[in-house]
């Protein structure tokens, strides 16, 4: 069996897309090197999007909506364009093209019309120039509006009496699985549980504020340079708006600040509207949202009501699920609705909510409805972490009713290779969840902290009590719908140094690193060989989204195709300078050498030199698209994603029985991820992940107060800081994936997922108490624990 | 507004600047002395982005008034670099993975260093309250914390 295992990773090895033969050391992949960027980073050099001065800029400003929902009667301008200084003032009968964006339908309006559908929505703007001038210039713009009845709650939005926000209705989008008959599992079940759960509004808190600078042309061009997670997708808007095509629009990405997904879709709302600035202007406009306005009025994690309805035999095999999803998107699309096959936060949603186990009856419903709050877009995770804190809560608490230990419970019924998954899927590569699992059992010593949770004075009589909880998890990698190819231009210079064009953007994940270091090992050169240039839609190819843990995959797979022709005009190059058959040669620190008779070689440097003297081609073009996703929206079944990424993560914590104030202790996070390109980095994720998820399960939560946000800034905004950090154990193990390069899957948003539910499982496990609301912030704690004990259960 | 005639030293120069008195730390920084590795994050000294060290504290640069800092001592990020070479705090976030999106960097350096200059083996919850104005929102503090950590123990006389 051992032996067959092992036969069957080698061979899986050996298709993996970038593989050198077994036995062959790699020399930059799956190396901790240094970022590309942390030099200018540590020495404050690095020049971010609001580092750029451009003198003469006129600045932008944006008028917003003080009402959830109210028709705009009349908008009065000429105070504001008469103010000395400013030099335009406009409204949404002034956008040249069409009056609408959005990453995935066009609803949101640049300015609106005739009707304003939450508190923040953009109704005009100004440009002036400076700062403080368009700021007054806003005050002076006299807005008539006619308060509409709001509605705050997706249940609510979906009743037919509800306001209607938009002229389609509140319901969006559903989505749905089918598998079995849930009501013959249900029957077949010893054990039945049903929860419901419901998830807050998160602000993505990227540190660096959104800010723009638009530039038009005298050629009917228009350049808008900013921090953005996906330059194609602003382009792609900004040209309608305009009414231009797209190749008229040039998107250039400055260094992220951080992006977690809000940057996906805040650079379309701040960089059409700086467009629209400059078109009518005709001169740059600089426009930046401070910290307030950020929150106020970007996308944000959608808040969830989830009910889940679990049955299982005595021995705890799992016989059926059902779920119902009521998703709330807030006023406008965004990154929520379904593309089929699987794309959107919603979709993504419905797919992950049985999790990764093996459940052979499943009903979920889906449903995606409008309201009057901010928007909901892509965070980290799409989707996954809300339904992850479901089932993992779910099954945590099933656990205790069959008195079975949770590691236990999940490890009989996760998915192993070869498992079918709720929609259908056969996980027939790269599935090391099981691993996972025993990998954190031993580094956590979960049998020897683990026990059940306390009986009654236990909790009565304690000031603290420590517990300890799991969680596992599944994510996928590519965005699972069209747009997920990947294009990159890589560029051989005559000193052997390499040019990569591609559009991808680094936020901070190491992107750059990781993409140079797989162009390093396939041509054979060192990381300091290869830059990558900034993406700039004019110069790179299509790349669709930095988004869906896909740049390291995908953009790795397309630069392995690149560098093909690139070595084999080395390798000739070499042939003739070593009079070396080309087969022999070999490309690897540096120079070309002899297979057979290592001695004989010649510096890359001097082929590269050939090269360009003999006219050999020195560029390579590669595309990569996953394979193509299947998934029938209507009943489900299908492939929505071509692989996943398996996490487990295991938390110990002390809860103040008291104040119901949760510290917690450490934390040991395991996962599969394929192929750690850049260690040091992959760690990184994983810590920064499950911080976000510290976050997600104990502190954060966007406050509404009739379509309002109550904390807008970071002081009631709650983050953890330095104080909140447990000791983190990050490890991974490296499952092939023969779709990946060197076997690489995605990691930047896995880490992120599983966190919370192993913390809330924790506070569970030392109180016995559960939380079926996030945050479990101490005063939820305290109120859990109270009921209880006053219980008596 | 009527300027006002400000001096102090930045990073060990001398600075003279005419100035309007509301102006803000962060901004003069910034716009006037071009030192743009001085962030700005959230503008109300939450995010502390914009922490340099102002004659021995480190202050977040968005709330202080300049004329604050009129004869003053002043270091920022651009700052901690001597003649070409960077400082153990600057090295040891480099080769710890303390960096992601470098957004924070500055400040958590000069919180860091101001840390090290008075305290200069600190323990890791010491270092961990020092670097708690400094929100983080990339790394989950722990490589930042271990940086720190090994950069103290380059310091002549904290060699283990």
């Amino acid at each position: 069996m051992e032996k067959e295992k092992r036969k069957k990773k080698v061979l899986i090895k050996e298709k993996v897309l970038g593989m050198p033969p077994v036995m062959e050391e790699l020399s930059t992949v799956g190396k901790s090197t240094v970022r590309v960027d942390a030099y200018a980073k540590v020495r404050g050099k690095l020049q971010y999007g609001g580092d750029i001065d451009y003198p003469g800029a006129l600045h932008g400003k944006v008028l917003r909506s003080p009402h959830p929902h109210a028709l705009i009667k009349k908008i009065d301008t000429e105070k504001a364009k008469s103010l000395p200084g400013v030099v335009a003032v406009l409204t949404a009968k002034d956008i040249p093209g069409r009056n609408g964006f959005g990453a995935i339908i066009p609803d949101q309006p640049v300015l609106c019309g005739d009707k304003a559908r939450y508190i923040g929505d953009g109704i005009a703007m100004a440009a002036a120039i400076s700062e403080d001038i368009a700021i007054q210039a806003l005050e002076l713009i006299e807005v008539e509006y006619e308060p509409l009845p709001a509605v705050f709650s997706p249940i609510e939005a979906m009743k037919p009496d509800a306001p209607q926000i938009h002229e389609k209705g509140n319901l969006l989008t559903t989505g749905k699985i089918r598998k079995g008959d849930t009501d013959k599992g249900f029957k077949e079940a010893d054990v039945i549980l049903e929860r419901t759960y419901t998830v807050p509004i998160l602000e993505h808190a990227y540190i660096e504020p959104d800010v723009v600078i638009a530039i038009p042309h005298p050629d009917g061009t228009i350049t808008v340079k900013g921090p953005m997670q996906a330059p194609f997708t602003v382009r792609r808007n900004i040209a309608p708006v305009l009414g231009i095509p797209i190749n008229k629009v040039q998107c250039v990405q400055t260094p992220l600040g951080g992006g977690f997904g809000g940057k996906e879709d805040s650079p379309i709302d701040i960089g059409a509207r700086a467009a629209v600035l400059a078109w009518k202007t005709g001169r740059p406009v600089r426009m930046e949202y401070d910290r307030e306005e950020i929150t106020l009025s970007t996308c944000k994690r959608h808040p969830m009501i989830i009910t889940c309805k679990i049955g299982a035999k005595k021995d705890g095999t799992f016989v059926a699920l059902e779920g119902t999803i009521y998703n709330e998107q807030g006023a406008y699309a965004s990154l929520g609705p379904v593309i089929p096959p699987a794309g959107g936060v919603h979709a993504h949603a419905v797919v992950m909510l049985p999790g990764p186990y093996v459940i052979p009856n499943v009903k979920v419903d889906g449903y995606l409805v409008y309201t009057n709050h901010p928007y909901g877009g892509a965070m980290r995770g799409f989707g996954a972490p809300q339904v992850n804190f479901v089932h993992e809560s779910i099954i945590d608490e099933l656990a205790n009713l069959l008195k079975m230990d949770p590691y236990q419970l999940r490890l009989k019924n996760c998915f192993e290779l070869g498992s079918e998954t709720a929609t259908g899927q056969v996980l027939d590569q790269s599935v090391g969840l099981k691993d996972t699992l025993e990998k954190a059992r031993s580094e956590f010593h979960w049998n020897e902290k683990w026990k059940p949770a306390p009986g009654l004075k236990e909790v009565e009589n304690a000031d603290k009590r420590r517990g300890v909880g799991m969680a596992i998890g599944w994510y996928r990698t590519s965005i699972g719908t069209f747009g997920d190819g990947c294009g990159v231009n890589l560029h051989l210079q005559e000193d052997g140094s390499v040019l990569i064009f591609q559009g991808l953007t680094e936020m901070g994940q190491g992107s750059y690193t990781v993409l140079s270091q797989i162009a390093a090992e396939a041509l054979g050169v060192n990381i300091e060989d290869v830059r990558v240039v900034a993406p700039d839609t004019d110069a790179a190819p299509e790349s669709g989204p930095t988004v869906g843990s896909r740049s390291t995959t995908l953009m790795g797979n397309a630069i392995l195709i690149a560098t093909e022709p690139i070595k084999k005009s080395l390798i000739e190059s070499a042939s003739e300078l070593l009079a070396i058959p080309m087969e022999r040669l070999v490309l690897k620190n540096r120079r070309i050498y002899d297979r057979d008779d290592p001695s004989r070689f010649v510096d890359l440097k001097e082929a590269a030199r050939r090269c360009m003297a003999t006219g050999r081609r020195m560029m390579g073009q590669g595309w990569y698209a996953p394979p193509r996703p299947s998934l029938n929206p209507e009943t489900g079944p299908g492939s929505p994603y071509f692989v996943y990424t398996y996490s487990t993560q295991m938390a110990e914590v002390e809860v103040d029985v008291k104040t119901g104030a949760v510290d917690v202790l450490n934390l040991v996070a395991t996962f599969d991820i394929g192929k750690a390109i850049n260690p040091i980095m992959v760690e990184g994720q994983i810590e920064g992940g499950v911080m976000m998820g510290l976050g997600y399960a104990l502190m954060e939560e966007v406050v509404m107060k009739d379509g309002m946000i109550q904390n807008l800034n970071l002081q009631d905004y709650i983050i953890p800081t330095a104080l909140d950090t447990p000791e983190i154990k990050p490890i991974y193990l490296e499952y092939l994936n023969v779709h990946g390069p060197f076997g690489a899957k995605g990691i930047g948003e896995m880490p992120n997922i599983p966190a919370a539910p192993a913390i809330t499982n924790a506070i569970a496990n030392a109180v016995g108490a559960r939380i079926y609301d996030l945050p479990a912030h101490c005063e939820r704690v305290y109120m859990a624990i109270k009921k209880r004990l006053a219980e008596g259960t | 507004m009527a300027k006002e005639k400000i001096q102090f030293e930045v990073n060990g120069k001398n600075v003279f600047l005419e100035v309007d008195p509301d102006e803000l730390l962060i901004d003069v920084l910034r716009d006037h002395l071009g030192l743009k590795g001085t962030k700005a994050g959230c503008r109300a000294g939450e995010c502390g982005a914009c922490s340099v060290i102002l004659n021995g504290r480190v202050v977040t640069s968005c709330l202080i008034p300049v004329m604050k800092a009129d004869g003053g001592k002043i270091t920022t990020v651009e700052g901690l670099e001597k003649d070409g070479e960077l400082d153990p705090l600057q090295k040891a976030f480099v080769e710890k993975g303390a960096i992601q999106c470098g957004f924070c960097t500055p400040g958590m350096l000069l919180s860091a260093k101001n840390l090290l200059d008075q305290n200069p083996q600190p323990s890791i919850e010491e270092i961990k309250v020092a670097v708690s104005g400094v929100l983080c929102r990339c790394t989950g503090y722990q490589k930042i914390i271990h940086a720190i950590h090994s950069a103290s123990k380059t310091i002549p006389g904290n060699e283990v």
